[in-house]
Protein backbone atom coordinates (compact mmCIF):
# COMPACT_ATOMS: atom_id res chain seq x y z
CA UNK A 1 0.00 0.00 0.00
CA UNK A 2 1.23 3.33 -0.71
CA UNK A 3 1.82 5.23 2.14
CA UNK A 4 3.70 8.00 0.78
CA UNK A 5 0.51 10.80 0.17
CA UNK A 6 2.42 14.06 -1.14
CA UNK A 7 1.40 16.74 1.21
CA UNK A 8 2.66 19.72 -0.65
CA UNK A 9 5.56 20.93 -0.76
CA UNK A 10 8.05 18.29 0.37
CA UNK A 11 10.51 18.58 3.88
CA UNK A 12 14.17 17.61 3.73
CA UNK A 13 15.15 15.31 6.29
CA UNK A 14 17.21 17.41 9.24
CA UNK A 15 20.66 16.89 9.08
CA UNK A 16 22.30 14.80 11.74
CA UNK A 17 24.43 17.22 14.51
CA UNK A 18 27.66 16.47 13.61
CA UNK A 19 26.91 18.03 9.28
CA UNK A 20 24.72 20.94 10.74
CA UNK A 21 26.36 24.22 10.49
CA UNK A 22 26.91 25.78 14.00
CA UNK A 23 24.78 29.35 14.08
CA UNK A 24 24.23 32.35 15.90
CA UNK A 25 21.39 35.02 16.69
CA UNK A 26 22.42 38.44 16.09
CA UNK A 27 19.56 40.97 18.07
CA UNK A 28 19.35 44.09 15.95
CA UNK A 29 17.79 47.58 16.09
CA UNK A 30 16.61 49.74 13.05
CA UNK A 31 16.11 53.27 13.27
CA UNK A 32 13.93 54.17 10.04
CA UNK A 33 11.99 57.58 8.77
CA UNK A 34 9.19 54.67 7.38
CA UNK A 35 8.07 51.86 9.30
CA UNK A 36 9.90 48.59 8.19
CA UNK A 37 8.95 45.00 8.14
CA UNK A 38 10.28 41.70 8.19
CA UNK A 39 10.37 41.46 4.13
CA UNK A 40 11.81 45.17 4.24
CA UNK A 41 14.69 43.94 6.15
CA UNK A 42 15.28 41.08 4.41
CA UNK A 43 15.88 42.56 1.35
CA UNK A 44 17.77 44.91 3.25
CA UNK A 45 20.04 43.10 4.77
CA UNK A 46 20.89 40.82 1.12
CA UNK A 47 21.09 43.70 -0.63
CA UNK A 48 24.05 45.34 1.11
CA UNK A 49 25.29 42.12 1.85
CA UNK A 50 25.75 41.70 -2.13
CA UNK A 51 26.92 45.10 -2.47
CA UNK A 52 29.55 44.70 0.72
CA UNK A 53 30.62 40.60 -0.22
CA UNK A 54 29.44 39.99 -3.48
CA UNK A 55 27.36 37.00 -4.45
CA UNK A 56 29.85 34.44 -3.23
CA UNK A 57 30.99 36.20 0.17
CA UNK A 58 27.03 36.27 1.07
CA UNK A 59 27.10 32.88 0.33
CA UNK A 60 29.02 31.98 3.01
CA UNK A 61 27.40 33.69 5.36
CA UNK A 62 24.19 31.51 5.59
CA UNK A 63 21.94 34.91 6.37
CA UNK A 64 18.44 34.82 7.78
CA UNK A 65 16.25 37.38 9.23
CA UNK A 66 14.35 34.78 11.61
CA UNK A 67 11.49 37.33 13.21
CA UNK A 68 11.04 41.22 13.96
CA UNK A 69 9.56 42.99 16.52
CA UNK A 70 7.71 46.66 16.61
CA UNK A 71 9.00 49.36 19.41
CA UNK A 72 6.93 51.64 20.53
CA UNK A 73 8.93 55.61 19.81
CA UNK A 74 7.40 58.73 19.49
CA UNK A 75 9.19 60.31 16.57
CA UNK A 76 11.02 57.40 14.85
CA UNK A 77 10.01 54.06 13.89
CA UNK A 78 11.72 51.63 15.53
CA UNK A 79 12.00 47.64 15.06
CA UNK A 80 13.83 45.15 16.56
CA UNK A 81 14.58 41.52 15.26
CA UNK A 82 16.70 38.81 15.24
CA UNK A 83 18.79 37.64 12.53
CA UNK A 84 20.96 34.22 12.26
CA UNK A 85 24.65 33.63 10.82
CA UNK A 86 26.81 30.86 10.75
CA UNK A 87 29.44 30.81 13.53
CA UNK A 88 32.39 32.27 12.04
CA UNK A 89 30.83 34.83 10.02
CA UNK A 90 29.18 36.92 13.00
CA UNK A 91 31.83 39.69 12.37
CA UNK A 92 31.22 40.13 8.50
CA UNK A 93 27.25 40.23 9.21
CA UNK A 94 28.32 42.45 11.77
CA UNK A 95 30.02 44.79 9.43
CA UNK A 96 26.97 45.01 7.12
CA UNK A 97 24.66 46.57 9.10
CA UNK A 98 26.71 49.77 9.11
CA UNK A 99 26.90 50.24 5.55
CA UNK A 100 22.97 50.37 5.09
CA UNK A 101 21.47 53.84 4.87
CA UNK A 102 18.36 54.08 3.17
CA UNK A 103 15.47 52.58 2.14
CA UNK A 104 13.42 53.49 -1.12
CA UNK A 105 15.11 56.66 -0.99
CA UNK A 106 14.37 57.28 2.82
CA UNK A 107 17.19 57.47 5.51
CA UNK A 108 17.67 53.62 8.04
CA UNK A 109 20.08 52.76 10.81
CA UNK A 110 20.74 49.60 11.92
CA UNK A 111 22.94 48.68 14.30
CA UNK A 112 23.70 45.32 16.62
CA UNK A 113 22.27 45.11 20.37
CA UNK A 114 24.03 41.76 21.27
CA UNK A 115 24.87 38.48 20.00
CA UNK A 116 24.17 35.04 21.75
CA UNK A 117 23.70 31.50 20.55
CA UNK A 118 20.37 30.54 21.51
CA UNK A 119 17.04 32.64 19.92
CA UNK A 120 15.58 32.47 23.59
CA UNK A 121 18.58 33.82 25.39
CA UNK A 122 19.02 36.69 22.51
CA UNK A 123 15.05 37.80 22.84
CA UNK A 124 15.20 37.74 26.44
CA UNK A 125 18.50 39.62 26.38
CA UNK A 126 18.46 42.07 23.55
CA UNK A 127 14.77 42.32 22.35
CA UNK A 128 12.66 42.79 25.34
CA UNK A 129 12.04 45.89 26.98
CA UNK A 130 11.80 45.87 30.67
CA UNK A 131 8.85 45.06 32.15
CA UNK A 132 7.35 44.74 28.92
CA UNK A 133 6.80 41.76 26.67
CA UNK A 134 6.03 41.76 23.34
CA UNK B 1 37.86 46.34 31.34
CA UNK B 2 34.79 47.96 29.95
CA UNK B 3 36.11 50.26 26.38
CA UNK B 4 34.44 53.74 26.51
CA UNK B 5 33.91 55.13 22.80
CA UNK B 6 34.76 59.03 21.37
CA UNK B 7 33.21 59.83 18.44
CA UNK B 8 35.30 62.67 17.28
CA UNK B 9 33.47 64.19 14.39
CA UNK B 10 29.74 64.61 14.87
CA UNK B 11 26.96 67.62 14.54
CA UNK B 12 25.04 68.88 17.19
CA UNK B 13 21.05 67.99 16.58
CA UNK B 14 18.85 67.81 19.70
CA UNK B 15 18.81 63.93 21.39
CA UNK B 16 21.70 63.29 19.71
CA UNK B 17 22.76 62.28 23.50
CA UNK B 18 20.50 59.56 23.74
CA UNK B 19 21.23 58.26 20.69
CA UNK B 20 24.66 57.99 20.99
CA UNK B 21 24.62 56.60 24.39
CA UNK B 22 22.09 53.81 23.07
CA UNK B 23 24.31 52.77 20.56
CA UNK B 24 27.57 52.61 23.03
CA UNK B 25 29.54 56.20 23.09
CA UNK B 26 30.75 57.32 25.96
CA UNK B 27 31.57 60.73 24.62
CA UNK B 28 31.21 63.23 21.50
CA UNK B 29 32.94 66.37 20.22
CA UNK B 30 30.34 68.38 18.14
CA UNK B 31 32.23 70.09 15.19
CA UNK B 32 30.90 73.48 14.14
CA UNK B 33 32.33 74.72 10.61
CA UNK B 34 35.37 77.79 11.06
CA UNK B 35 32.87 79.45 8.51
CA UNK B 36 29.88 79.03 10.59
CA UNK B 37 31.99 80.67 12.98
CA UNK B 38 33.41 83.98 11.33
CA UNK B 39 30.30 84.70 10.30
CA UNK B 40 28.56 84.27 13.96
CA UNK B 41 28.68 87.34 16.16
CA UNK B 42 29.64 85.50 19.41
CA UNK B 43 31.29 81.72 19.20
CA UNK B 44 29.59 80.95 22.77
CA UNK B 45 26.07 81.84 21.75
CA UNK B 46 25.00 78.54 19.89
CA UNK B 47 22.53 76.02 19.85
CA UNK B 48 24.63 73.50 21.02
CA UNK B 49 26.10 75.48 23.68
CA UNK B 50 23.15 76.50 25.37
CA UNK B 51 22.18 72.96 25.03
CA UNK B 52 25.43 71.61 26.24
CA UNK B 53 25.34 74.37 29.60
CA UNK B 54 21.57 73.73 30.08
CA UNK B 55 22.70 69.97 31.46
CA UNK B 56 26.33 70.60 32.02
CA UNK B 57 28.97 70.25 34.66
CA UNK B 58 31.18 73.20 33.04
CA UNK B 59 34.58 71.99 34.74
CA UNK B 60 33.90 68.46 33.90
CA UNK B 61 32.31 68.46 30.33
CA UNK B 62 29.61 66.04 31.32
CA UNK B 63 25.95 66.03 29.88
CA UNK B 64 23.74 63.73 32.31
CA UNK B 65 21.16 62.56 30.52
CA UNK B 66 17.98 61.93 32.66
CA UNK B 67 16.36 59.36 31.27
CA UNK B 68 18.93 56.97 30.72
CA UNK B 69 21.04 58.21 33.80
CA UNK B 70 23.85 57.85 31.92
CA UNK B 71 26.46 60.28 31.40
CA UNK B 72 28.18 61.69 28.40
CA UNK B 73 31.48 63.67 27.83
CA UNK B 74 31.22 66.33 25.30
CA UNK B 75 33.76 68.55 23.91
CA UNK B 76 33.61 71.41 21.42
CA UNK B 77 35.33 71.30 18.49
CA UNK B 78 36.16 73.24 15.21
CA UNK B 79 36.86 72.23 11.56
CA UNK B 80 38.92 74.19 9.67
CA UNK B 81 38.64 74.73 5.77
CA UNK B 82 41.56 76.73 4.22
CA UNK B 83 42.24 77.67 0.99
CA UNK B 84 46.26 77.53 1.51
CA UNK B 85 48.93 77.27 3.38
CA UNK B 86 49.29 81.40 4.82
CA UNK B 87 45.09 80.86 5.58
CA UNK B 88 45.11 77.76 7.11
CA UNK B 89 47.85 79.26 9.66
CA UNK B 90 45.53 82.48 10.01
CA UNK B 91 42.43 79.97 11.06
CA UNK B 92 44.53 77.77 13.11
CA UNK B 93 46.12 80.50 15.52
CA UNK B 94 42.58 82.11 15.17
CA UNK B 95 40.68 79.09 16.85
CA UNK B 96 43.46 77.06 18.81
CA UNK B 97 42.32 78.74 21.82
CA UNK B 98 38.45 78.30 21.47
CA UNK B 99 38.20 74.32 20.67
CA UNK B 100 38.68 72.02 22.29
CA UNK B 101 39.39 69.68 19.53
CA UNK B 102 40.89 71.18 16.42
CA UNK B 103 39.93 69.82 12.80
CA UNK B 104 41.80 70.34 9.27
CA UNK B 105 39.60 69.70 6.17
CA UNK B 106 42.25 67.59 3.51
CA UNK B 107 42.12 66.94 -0.04
CA UNK B 108 44.43 69.38 -1.31
CA UNK B 109 47.93 68.26 -1.05
CA UNK B 110 49.61 71.48 -0.02
CA UNK B 111 46.48 71.43 2.79
CA UNK B 112 47.46 68.12 3.97
CA UNK B 113 51.22 68.67 4.11
CA UNK B 114 50.67 72.09 5.75
CA UNK B 115 48.41 70.45 8.45
CA UNK B 116 50.07 67.45 9.38
CA UNK B 117 53.30 69.31 10.14
CA UNK B 118 51.63 72.05 12.38
CA UNK B 119 51.74 70.72 16.14
CA UNK B 120 48.45 72.55 16.80
CA UNK B 121 46.58 71.08 14.97
CA UNK B 122 44.78 67.46 16.18
CA UNK B 123 43.45 65.97 13.64
CA UNK B 124 43.66 66.54 9.55
CA UNK B 125 39.93 65.29 8.37
CA UNK B 126 39.37 63.03 4.92
CA UNK B 127 42.90 63.86 3.53
CA UNK B 128 41.53 61.89 0.77
CA UNK B 129 38.19 64.01 -0.07
CA UNK B 130 37.45 65.04 -3.63
CA UNK B 131 40.53 63.02 -4.63
CA UNK B 132 41.24 59.41 -6.72
CA UNK B 133 44.05 58.60 -4.31
CA UNK B 134 44.50 58.72 -0.75
CA UNK B 135 45.93 62.14 -0.31
CA UNK B 136 48.50 60.70 1.54
CA UNK B 137 51.93 59.36 1.56
CA UNK B 138 54.95 58.07 3.70
CA UNK B 139 56.59 61.65 3.93
CA UNK B 140 53.08 62.86 5.53
CA UNK B 141 53.01 60.06 7.89
CA UNK B 142 56.88 60.46 8.75
CA UNK B 143 55.37 64.08 9.74
CA UNK B 144 52.05 63.27 10.95
CA UNK B 145 53.77 60.90 13.62
CA UNK B 146 56.40 63.30 14.60
CA UNK B 147 54.31 65.90 15.25
CA UNK B 148 51.39 64.28 17.07
CA UNK B 149 48.33 65.09 14.24
CA UNK B 150 45.83 62.32 14.13
CA UNK B 151 44.25 61.09 10.37
CA UNK B 152 40.53 60.96 10.58
CA UNK B 153 38.74 58.26 8.61
CA UNK B 154 35.12 59.22 8.11
CA UNK B 155 32.82 56.52 7.96
CA UNK B 156 30.39 59.30 6.72
CA UNK B 157 31.97 59.92 3.69
CA UNK B 158 31.87 56.24 2.82
CA UNK B 159 28.28 55.70 3.49
CA UNK B 160 27.26 58.92 1.61
CA UNK B 161 28.58 57.65 -1.55
CA UNK B 162 27.03 55.45 -4.04
CA UNK B 163 28.47 51.43 -4.43
CA UNK B 164 30.44 52.34 -7.43
CA UNK B 165 32.11 54.57 -5.54
CA UNK B 166 32.63 52.85 -2.43
CA UNK B 167 35.14 50.27 -3.66
CA UNK B 168 37.39 53.21 -4.20
CA UNK B 169 36.84 55.11 -0.96
CA UNK B 170 37.78 51.63 0.84
CA UNK B 171 41.03 51.50 -1.40
CA UNK B 172 42.13 54.80 0.21
CA UNK B 173 41.19 53.67 3.46
CA UNK B 174 43.31 50.56 2.85
CA UNK B 175 46.30 52.61 1.83
CA UNK B 176 46.18 55.17 5.41
CA UNK B 177 45.78 51.74 7.25
CA UNK B 178 48.68 50.27 5.89
CA UNK B 179 51.03 53.38 6.55
CA UNK B 180 49.31 53.54 10.13
CA UNK B 181 51.27 49.91 10.65
CA UNK B 182 54.19 51.24 9.39
CA UNK B 183 54.71 54.84 10.70
CA UNK B 184 52.22 54.77 13.50
CA UNK B 185 51.11 58.00 13.60
CA UNK B 186 47.62 58.21 15.30
CA UNK B 187 44.06 57.28 13.48
CA UNK B 188 40.73 57.79 14.68
CA UNK B 189 37.63 56.33 12.97
CA UNK B 190 34.65 58.70 12.81
CA UNK B 191 31.01 58.83 11.57
CA UNK B 192 30.60 62.84 10.64
CA UNK B 193 26.49 62.29 11.62
CA UNK B 194 24.13 65.26 11.39
CA UNK B 195 21.06 63.01 12.41
CA UNK B 196 20.79 59.89 14.28
CA UNK B 197 20.43 58.41 10.48
CA UNK B 198 24.27 59.29 10.45
CA UNK B 199 25.86 57.30 13.62
CA UNK B 200 26.96 53.85 14.19
CA UNK B 201 27.53 51.84 16.69
CA UNK B 202 31.11 51.50 17.69
CA UNK B 203 31.23 47.79 17.63
CA UNK B 204 30.02 47.12 14.28
CA UNK B 205 32.72 50.18 12.89
CA UNK B 206 35.19 47.54 14.74
CA UNK B 207 34.16 44.78 11.93
CA UNK B 208 34.00 47.45 9.40
CA UNK B 209 37.30 47.88 9.77
CA UNK B 210 38.23 44.70 8.45
CA UNK B 211 36.72 45.36 5.21
CA UNK B 212 39.83 47.90 4.70
CA UNK B 213 42.73 45.73 6.41
CA UNK B 214 42.63 47.10 9.99
CA UNK B 215 42.39 44.46 12.88
CA UNK B 216 40.13 44.80 15.48
CA UNK B 217 42.44 46.02 17.93
CA UNK B 218 43.50 49.02 16.17
CA UNK B 219 40.62 49.77 15.02
CA UNK B 220 39.24 49.59 18.49
CA UNK B 221 41.98 52.05 19.64
CA UNK B 222 40.97 54.40 17.10
CA UNK B 223 37.45 54.56 18.41
CA UNK B 224 38.69 54.47 22.04
CA UNK B 225 42.43 55.51 22.96
CA UNK B 226 43.38 57.93 20.47
CA UNK B 227 40.32 59.76 21.00
CA UNK B 228 40.77 60.00 24.15
CA UNK B 229 44.68 60.86 24.38
CA UNK B 230 43.44 63.31 22.18
CA UNK B 231 40.79 65.25 24.26
CA UNK B 232 43.38 64.59 26.89
CA UNK B 233 46.49 66.20 25.69
CA UNK B 234 44.53 69.11 24.56
CA UNK B 235 42.90 69.51 28.78
CA UNK B 236 47.08 70.27 29.20
CA UNK B 237 47.90 71.94 25.95
CA UNK B 238 47.80 75.37 27.58
CA UNK B 239 50.90 73.92 29.83
CA UNK B 240 52.84 72.93 27.47
CA UNK B 241 55.80 75.23 26.84
CA UNK B 242 58.02 73.06 24.81
CA UNK B 243 57.39 69.63 23.87
CA UNK B 244 58.16 67.26 26.84
CA UNK B 245 58.21 70.20 29.10
CA UNK B 246 54.91 71.16 31.30
CA UNK B 247 54.21 73.94 33.93
CA UNK B 248 52.66 73.42 36.90
CA UNK B 249 51.25 75.71 39.08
Amino acid sequence: MNKNKSKGPQKLKILPTHLREKKRYLAFEAISQIPLNREDVISLLWDGANDLYGACGTSKLELWVLKVWKCPSTQHNIIRGIIRCKRGSLGEVRSILPTITSFHGKSVVFYTRGISGTINSAVKKFIILKGQEE
Amino acid sequence: MKMMFYDLHVHYYPGIDEDAVKMGYSGLVFVKSSEELSTADNVENSEADNAKNSKVNNTENILISSETHYSLSVFKGIEIKAKNQEDLKRKVKKFRKKAEVLLVQGGDLKINRAAVEDARVDILSNPYYGRRDSGFNHVLAREAARNNVAVEINVGYFLKNHNHRRGKILAQFRELSKLKSKYNFPLVITSGAHSVYGLRSPHDLMELAACFGMDKKTAGFALSEVPKTIIKHNQIRNQIIVSGVRFFK
